[in-house]
């Protein structure tokens, strides 16, 4: 359902054939339908909360703006699919929702708190091949990391920790390999393990960064298996990916970026050879009307 | 006769504390890849503590204090975007030692003479540098053991580090930190150059022994003490310098180790070489 704004008309320097307005137009939607500051604590039954609140959001290192203009909603048991040339910003935004890069105009809410204060609540899965392969740390290891918070400091692993972690790594299907060192693991496996130690923290917002790059068809099932039984507890997902099929098939939410946002909605309405042209500039081939080859420049 | 009176007894028990501080210690040295920040370390410390015996106060405190300032120098440009970090690093390393060394050769009729701090004297420590170098010991195993999982989060994923919520710049902070108070109280033992060889030494031995983080830290503690006391003997029996003794043999393990391993190796990449033509 698209429960989101389209963007505001695009500002000066978005290029001339930027679709305006990319999603059905339902500005009236959410913000009349959800409340903006109550916690999901409190436990008080309301029509549909919110894990994910994007208002206009413009994001910036120091004076340089990396995205303008981010506009939408994600709602728990959802995901949305961040799409994007490379350099789009799709990492940028991650980082925001994290906190860790600030945004300069308009917002973004994490269950209903700023994003540095609903870290204890979101977990963050890197691509497996920024980390060091030769680090002496186990599997098992990597995947208890995901319950430090909830340790807390100064604090050993209690048995409920070790459970959750044995769980979260049976999830991904890798509880053979539980003593093996994280780095003799496939890429695809090590995406895996990475995903479990985010399942150990039972968030209820996931962020994936290109979680599918390079991984292999039996890794990708895995994965795909995994995100799937966390949003059916009722997790949000958000996935940064440059590959189409797998947004239809993960995500029902797409989020189109390139600077500013092509497009936020259900996959069937953003996936378009439109939206997709305006996304790329010009590096996306149409085919046959209906299906698009997207070319990395 | 009280133990402490002997230079012997002294020498080995001050080779053992180094020894075992500088191995675990060095676990996240090598992990972090922080060997040539702690070799600038090291000669950064060195005018600290000239300055310090100029001016007549703990030689400790002014290597600590001139350490600290390169860790938070370190930290501030390691934040900066388009900073070469190791450039920085290699100057400080050589800015270090040359103001110490300027600073010794101004002054003359300096008692202690250079080679003292650059390659340490063991033999002279007395009972303020043992208990001092105890103290600190304890506070950086200490230490280390409480906030472990936190450092080996930020070792091994700086960005799902922060991601977590956890305050990275702090620990990293810290973890220098830590590394600083083993230097300043290795350098007196060890001097500024040889240092090095504990802190890094036994810890990627045992890097090279085991790929199990939890095995790291008593083997490579180990491996300190042992090349400690066996430095310090042999400096004894054959009448050599027991600070390079020690260096020497941290060296020598951690070629032993290399070779074994490279035999361990050998024989499993030949069959999958064979197997591949």
């Amino acid at each position: 359902m698209a429960d989101t704004a389209p963007p505001a008309s695009p500002p000066d320097g978005v290029p001339p054939d930027a679709p305006p307005e990319a999603v059905p137009p339902d500005a009236a939607g959410p913000q009349a339908a959800t409340s903006e500051t109550v916690g999901p604590e409190d436990g008080a039954p309301r029509e549909r909360d919110v894990t994910l609140r994007m208002e206009h959001a413009s994001i910036a290192y120091g004076d340089v703006p990396v995205l303008e203009k981010i506009h939408g909603i994600v709602h728990p048991g959802e995901a949305v699919a961040l799409i994007g040339p490379n350099g789009a910003g799709k990492s940028t935004l991650i980082k925001a929702i994290l906190g860790l890069v600030p945004v300069v105009r308009g917002r973004i809410e994490v269950l209903g708190r700023t994003p540095a204060l609903a870290r204890r609540d979101v977990a963050y899965v890197p691509q497996a091949d920024t980390l060091d392969p030769d680090f002496p740390v186990s599997v098992e290891q990597v995947v208890m990391m995901g319950r430090y918070r909830k340790i807390g400091w100064l604090r050993r692993p209690g048995r409920a920790d070790r459970t959750a972690a044995a769980e979260a790594l049976e999830q991904v299907g890798l509880t053979q390999r539980a003593r093996h060192r994280f780095g003799t693991l496939s890429g695809g496996q090590r995406q895996r393990v990475l995903l479990a130690r985010a399942i150990a923290a039972q968030p209820r917002l996931l962020l994936l960064d290109e979680p599918f790059n390079g991984v292999d068809a039996v890794s990708q099932h895995a994965l795909l298996e995994a995100i799937s039984v966390l949003k059916g507890r009722g997790a949000s997902v958000v996935i940064s990916t440059h590959d189409l099929a797998i947004a239809h098939l993960a995500c029902e939410e797409v989020c189109l970026l390139n600077r500013y946002q092509f497009g936020f909605g259900p996959a069937e309405e953003v996936l378009t050879p439109e939206c997709l042209r305006a996304t790329y500039g010009g590096h996306a081939l149409e085919l046959r009307g209906d299906r698009v080859i997207v070319a990395q420049s | 006769m009280n133990w402490f009176d002997s230079a012997m007894h002294r020498a080995l028990l001050e080779a053992a504390l180094v020894g075992a501080m500088g191995g675990v210690v060095g676990v996240f040295v090598v992990a972090r890849r922080l060997s040539f920040f702690t070799m600038a370390l090291t000669h950064a410390t060195f005018p600290g503590i000239v300055i310090a015996a100029l001016l007549g106060i703990n030689l400790l405190l002014g290597g600590g204090v001139f350490g600290l300032l390169i860790v938070a120098g370190v930290v501030m440009l390691g934040r900066g975007r388009g900073q070469d970090f190791t450039a920085a690093t290699g100057v400080a390393l050589a800015g270090g030692f040359a103001l110490g060394v300027v600073l010794i050769s101004a002054q003359s009729g300096f008692t202690k003479d250079l080679t003292a701090y650059t390659v340490g004297d063991i033999l002279t420590v007395d009972t303020f540098d043992l208990a001092t170098t105890a103290a600190v010991t304890c506070v950086v195993l200490l230490t280390l053991a409480m906030l472990g999982k936190e450092l080996l989060l930020r070792a091994f994923d700086p960005d799902g580090a922060a991601a977590a919520g956890l305050p990275v710049v702090l620990l990293d902070l810290a973890l220098l930190a830590l590394v600083e108070m083993a230097v300043v109280a290795t350098v007196p033992a060890l001097g500024a150059i040889l240092t090095l060889a504990l802190l890094v030494g036994p810890a990627a031995t045992a890097r090279l022994l085991s790929d199990r983080l939890a095995l790291l830290f008593p083997l490579a503690a180990a491996i300190g003490v042992a090349c400690g006391l066996a430095g310090i003997w042999i400096s004894m029996v054959a009448d050599v310098a027991a600070g390079a003794s020690i260096a020497l043999l941290v060296g020598a393990v951690f070629a032993v180790a290399l070779l074994l391993r490279r035999g361990v190796r050998r024989p499993r990449r030949s069959t999958a070489l064979s197997g591949a033509d």
